[in-house]
């Protein structure tokens, strides 16, 4: 039994990791419709810059993650700006490339920079764990979930209670009524690509405490975080909590109960299975086909 | 489509089919003059492909820092055949298709003189057939896996004193020695999914079983795997005495902090690699190194003759000590340099015959080979002690008398 409860902790937990992981490109992927896989590059990009602030000065990681986060604002401006912006007008699609190629490129500029070498910050609290009884629930973990929250909550009010959110959703509906109730789209689409992009800052600082990570650990990231948006759905903040717990609950009980060989292929199982059975996602609408696209 | 079209399309076909056709011609016919001729100024280009990124980078860095000082210190004592000697290295990221592809171009393509082998037992095994193929002596630092020596290979060769299935010996024979009663009653196995690492586990099962020592929890995991807290977790829950992780590089590191999440800290650990790589007290903490078994081929204290130069020249140039993977490539350098004088030719069957008939002096001692490659020697036991791996086994090469029958719990 304390195996079971235990183990459904520990994959509760994780899950809270890839929802903080996911909910910027869930949005981004949602509400404008880019696919960018560049997001994974980017929540390593902050673990190392994260790291890099921790091993000079000591500060806390996950503070150092509140700092990174304005930065990482940045740099998603600046891929917005620079590449996204101009393929998005071209081909919706070739976003995903785009941004797959801006990737693959940060992985090598990341191995330039900072080496090859496994990196991790190690705060005091990075291997220890509160405890329940016979049950242990890491901190670190706990802070990410607890984080994961604040963001996801925030993006939330954000899209529901501010001009700004409203904005963004006009602005992808339907761009040209958009504009002519007097919204500066490509301001605001930069803005939201900047935002999502913001998230990554205390993602990759949560990364940074939690797993040890390489230059090429994005590969390993896109691919869960894909599979987190494409379970919980379109656009939905609650659908990626939603999926990210699935997924995360999945891995947990596969390689305890089934086998730890098989807990690395769950992302794309699920990913399978949801397409099979429920494409649009668990909380995903339907999308309207008839009607302008954005 | 108008006869014009269709006239001026067959004439830039044939064209393009005599172009290849002459390309090709080109690459075939010049194959001949670089055999017979021998530019005797022009650098011995000896030619590998590494896993420099990827999920081992971590280890393949001191690797290759260990072919590389070889390198620099054969060139200083004046090169191999007079000729001095160059590295081309590419890198395959830990992919077997990548590490394949790069061989067969290095061979075929690029031509290089003579091979060195890659890390990791993994890599190794899918890259033996190619030098096999293409009959080039292939001396290989780092893959001790059972399966790559069972297909009888003529120029196959391993740089370390023993292959897997000699590496649990020091251990088991630790533990038979002591009195039934205090040996740890149960055993539970974590390994990567790699060659090397799921052998040593099977053996490690089977001859500890035989000593009363029963298996509870045996999986494997892998090697993108990045949580272990719930391998870890069902490890506690299994509640064995002595854990043996076979693990490859950074998954050892992980899987021994999520343990101290967990908080379960077992009587026994012996783990695979990760503990000689130079970060590891680092990454887990210098404290909670204590206690920890490994096995190695080298030891940094040993006073083969070759090894105190080779200690204090690398420490001189990198400015820290050798580790065992700067070690093991550096033997297999040792390995290769020696035949090649010792046949005075880059002829590589003569090469692969010489190594087959003779011994070879390194800095783990002389080594011999079988003639599958095998190589006849043993492997040491390691313990961290204060901080520092100590040989504990054989007692002839042993650097502390102490074994630590317990590990402490973690700090």
């Amino acid at each position: 039994m304390t195996l079971l409860v235990q183990t459904v902790i520990l994959g509760l937990l994780v899950g809270g990791v890839y929802a903080l992981m996911s909910s910027g490109f869930s949005l981004v992927f949602g509400v404008m419709r880019i696919i960018n896989l560049a997001h994974g590059a980017m929540i390593v990009l902050a673990a190392f810059l994260t790291w890099w602030v921790w091993d000079r000065t000591g500060l806390d990681p996950l503070l150092i993650g509140v700092l990174v986060t304005p930065v990482m604002y940045g740099v998603g401006w600046l891929l917005y700006k620079t590449v996204v912006a101009r393929v998005h007008k071209a081909d919706h699609e070739l976003a995903m490339v785009a941004t797959f190629g801006v990737a693959i490129a940060a992985g090598g500029v990341m191995s330039l920079i900072w080496g090859t070498e496994v990196r991790s910050a190690t705060p005091g609290y990075f291997n220890t764990s509160i405890e329940l009884g016979s049950l242990v629930i890491p901190r670190a973990q706990l802070y990410a979930f607890v984080g994961a929250l604040a963001i996801l909550g925030a993006l939330y009010a954000l899209l529901r209670g501010t001009f700004l959110g409203r904005a963004i959703r006009a602005s992808s509906t339907n761009r040209d009524s958009a504009a002519l109730v007097g919204v500066d789209v490509e301001r605001t689409m930069a803005q939201m690509f900047a935002i999502g992009a913001a998230t990554t800052g205390f993602g990759g600082a949560a990364l940074s405490v939690i797993y040890q990570f390489v230059p090429d650990s994005h590969y390993v990231w896109i691919g869960r975080i894909l599979c987190v948006v494409i379970l919980g759905g379109l656009g939905s903040l609650l659908g990626a909590a939603l999926g990210a717990a699935i997924l995360g609950l999945g891995e947990a009980l596969t390689a305890s109960y089934i086998d730890t060989r098989w807990a690395t292929a769950v992302p794309y199982v699920l990913i399978i299975a949801i397409l099979l059975i429920r494409p649009q996602g668990i909380l995903g609408g339907r999308l309207r086909t008839d009607g302008v696209h954005p | 489509m108008s006869p014009n079209v269709r006239l001026s399309r067959a004439v830039a076909g044939t064209a393009a089919a005599a172009l290849l056709a002459l390309i090709s011609a080109c690459g075939l016919s010049a194959e001949e003059p670089d055999a017979q001729a021998a530019p005797s100024t022009e650098p011995i280009v000896i030619g590998m492909s590494l896993p420099l990124s990827g999920p081992v980078a971590d280890r393949a860095k001191p690797g290759m820092e260990g072919y590389q000082y070889w390198v620099d210190e054969l060139n200083a004592q004046g090169g191999l055949l007079g000729r001095k000697v160059e590295l081309k290295v590419l890198d395959d990221s830990f992919d077997q298709q990548t590490a394949i592809n790069d061989y067969t171009r290095l061979i075929s393509q690029d031509k290089v003189d003579l091979l060195l082998g890659t890390f990791s037992s993994d890599l190794n095994v899918a890259v033996a057939p190619v030098a096999e193929r293409y009959k080039y002596a292939y001396v290989q630092p780092s893959g001790g896996a059972d399966e790559i020596f069972a297909r009888n290979f003529k120029y196959l060769f391993f740089a370390q004193p023993a292959t897997t299935q000699k590496l649990p010996d020091r251990f088991v024979d630790l533990i038979a020695a002591m009195p039934a009663a205090e040996r740890p009653k149960t055993l539970a196995l974590v390994q990567l999914d790699d060659p090397n690492t799921t052998q040593a586990a099977d053996l490690f099962g089977e001859r500890l079983g035989k000593l009363g020592v029963k298996t509870v929890y045996d999986k494997t995991y892998a090697p993108d795997t990045a949580n272990f807290d719930t391998i870890a977790n069902a490890i506690k829950q299994a509640k064995p005495d002595l854990v043996i992780n076979g693990s490859i590089a950074g998954d050892g590191v992980s899987l021994i902090r999520s343990f101290q999440k967990i908080g379960f800290s077992p009587q026994q650990l012996y783990q695979l690699n990760t503990p000689t790589d130079p970060g590891f007290p680092k990454a887990i903490g210098a404290s909670n190194t204590e206690g920890i078994f490994t096995y190695l081929a080298w030891s940094p204290e040993a006073t083969y003759p070759s090894n105190t130069g080779f200690v204090a020249g690398y420490t001189k140039q990198f400015g820290a000590a050798p580790s065992e993977d700067a070690a093991n490539s550096y033997t297999a350098g040792q390995v290769l340099a020696t035949a090649v004088k010792a046949v005075g030719k880059l002829d590589q069957t003569a090469i692969a015959d010489w190594l087959h008939q003779n011994k070879v002096d390194t800095i783990v001692g002389p080594l011999g080979w079988d003639a599958t490659g095998r190589p006849q020697g043993d492997m040491l036991l390691g313990q961290f002690q204060g901080g520092k791996i100590k040989i504990v086994g054989p007692e002839s090469a042993a650097t502390s008398k102490d074994i630590l029958f317990v590990k402490p719990g973690w700090k």
